[in-house]
């Protein structure tokens, strides 16, 4: 059954779905000998990571394999069960929070060889899936040509990073990937995952002790490295950029830009490349995606936020499918105005990401 | 609404569960410890299928872990939203937050219908039927 069968309405648009390797010898297979010897796999590993469950536990697809790992099953799971008519898979290989620089360059590249192979090749007869091409910022010449690699795929919508960083976003050190993204036109989405791991710099003056500080505290990231960008002139130097800000929520951006504005008036000496007030430079460069929607228990005050963060241009949906806080989009968000509904769910991923 | 008869007691043992569905409502019937109850199989969180079983830790002092309510605690797959199987109430705000519960009747089976019958001896091939009234 198609996505258009499914209902009379018109199809939403998935930002933030996760692809997972059925084991990592899938991935091994696209690595030199050397690597493939030494690649186990890993993340956050026994730092921070969900006590009880890192995925849904009913997204274990029926024909084996971990959740998040059958394109099919994900078909029924996700697409069909939610009409949704394209899904932009952000593959989170870990690469950035590696000291040998080169071994998450391999691992960056392995991932990228396996999505081509996989989900946005044989496994995409229907061109459901986009996908983003997964870098190691820590070393941004690599990333630059990694990016000049991929981007000519149809099937690419955007670069991918990690929020977990030993830089702010807006420092130069990372321009190479901004010049690689700005030639092929490619926004670059942030995903947090691997903030204060390995090489990377906690957002926080200390080490949160459970899972649910560090969860909770991963907006700090976000808003840290919008600031960046956004006081550094990144939107001057490269007016082509632009910036998807990923599973860190959206709510925190209301006071902070009315924080940033406020000083900008008085501190604008500082910095006079950035030649207007900062939330100013939003529309045109930044996009938010919704999960993990944080909704409190007035739906009013819900519905003022919105206003306020101008999500009506701002703001896309994303479910994080298959992971523990995935956001049902049918029943994560209160009642909408249909007009606000539309921009969310699918009219500004769909302008975002060029998709029609 | 009207009172359905969903299984026996000994389909469903202690710490197992049995899914149905009854008047257009997905229900678990659960057997904690003998007792059965039976919850709306939908989270109010996010509507996913509430299904896993478990104990949870009691509120403590910080730093203390206390375990309990062996078989007595749903926690939703999704989001791990913690419920009181035994009243639907859920464990981080229990006046503002639960699941829809139902009355649960546990009736002795009708024995069923059967020809009387009686005892049979064989004493070398003859076949004795002996009649106890």
């Amino acid at each position: 059954m198609t996505v258009q069968e499914n209902s009379g309405k018109p199809g939403i648009i998935d930002c933030d779905v996760h692809p997972i390797p059925k084991s990592l010898d899938q991935i091994r297979q696209y690595m030199p000998k050397f690597w493939r010897d030494r690649f186990r796999g890993g993340g956050r590993g026994l730092f921070y990571g969900n006590p009880f469950h890192g995925m849904r536990q009913d997204a274990i697809p029926p024909d084996g394999g971990p959740a998040g790992s059958d394109p099919n099953f994900v078909r029924k799971q996700l697409i069909e069960e939610y009409n949704i008519k394209k899904a932009i898979l952000i593959p989170r290989e870990n690469s950035c929070q590696f000291p040998d620089l080169d071994f998450g360059n391999a691992i960056a590249s392995a991932y990228n060889e396996w999505i081509a192979d996989t989900w946005i090749g044989p496994d995409n007869p229907d061109g459901v899936f986009k996908s983003s091409i997964v870098i190691n910022h820590s070393d941004p010449i690599a990333a630059a040509k990694e990016i000049d690699r991929w981007a000519g795929h149809k099937h690419i919508v955007q670069v991918t990073t990690d929020s977990g960083a030993r830089f702010l976003m807006g420092h130069r050190n990372f321009h190479p990937i901004f010049e690689a993204c700005c030639r092929h036109n490619l926004p670059l989405a942030i995903h947090p995952g691997l903030d204060g791991i390995g090489i990377n710099i906690l957002p926080s003056p200390g080490n949160p002790s459970h899972y649910i500080e560090w969860h909770t505290c991963m907006s700090l990231s976000f808003m840290a490295h919008l600031v960046s960008l956004l006081t550094e002139g990144t939107f001057e130097r490269y007016p082509d950029l632009r910036i998807v800000l990923v599973e860190g929520s959206s709510t925190w951006i209301v006071p902070l830009m009315w924080r940033l504005d406020m000083e900008y008036k008085a501190l604008r000496y500082e910095i006079p490349w950035v030649k207007k007030r900062p939330s100013e430079y939003l529309r045109d460069h930044v996009r938010l995606t919704t999960q993990p929607l944080e909704r409190p228990d007035n739906d009013e005050d819900f519905l003022h936020m919105l206003r306020m963060m101008d999500a009506e241009h701002l703001l896309m949906f994303s479910s994080d499918y298959p992971h523990w806080d995935f956001d049902n989009p049918k029943a994560a968000f209160p009642k909408l105005p249909e007009k606000l509904y539309n921009r969310i769910f699918f009219e500004n991923a769909e302008q975002f990401y060029r998709l029609d | 609404m009207g009172k359905h008869k969903i299984g026996t007691t000994s389909e469903i043992q202690p710490g197992q569960r049995k899914i149905v569905f009854l008047e257009g409502l997905s229900i678990g019937v659960f057997n904690v410890n003998g007792r059965f109850y039976a919850m709306k199989n939908v989270c109010p969180h996010q509507q996913a299928p509430l299904c896993k079983v478990t104990g949870t830790t009691l509120p403590s002092k910080p730093g203390e872990f206390l375990y309990g309510r062996e078989g007595e605690i749903i926690r939703c797959p999704w989001h791990g939203w913690e419920f009181d199987l035994t009243d639907g109430r859920s464990i981080f705000d229990p006046h503002k937050c639960w699941v829809k519960t139902y009355d649960v009747e546990v009736e002795k089976a009708e024995e069923p219908p059967r020809a009387e019958t009686f005892p049979v001896e064989v004493v070398e091939e003859h076949i004795f039927v002996h009649i106890h009234r």
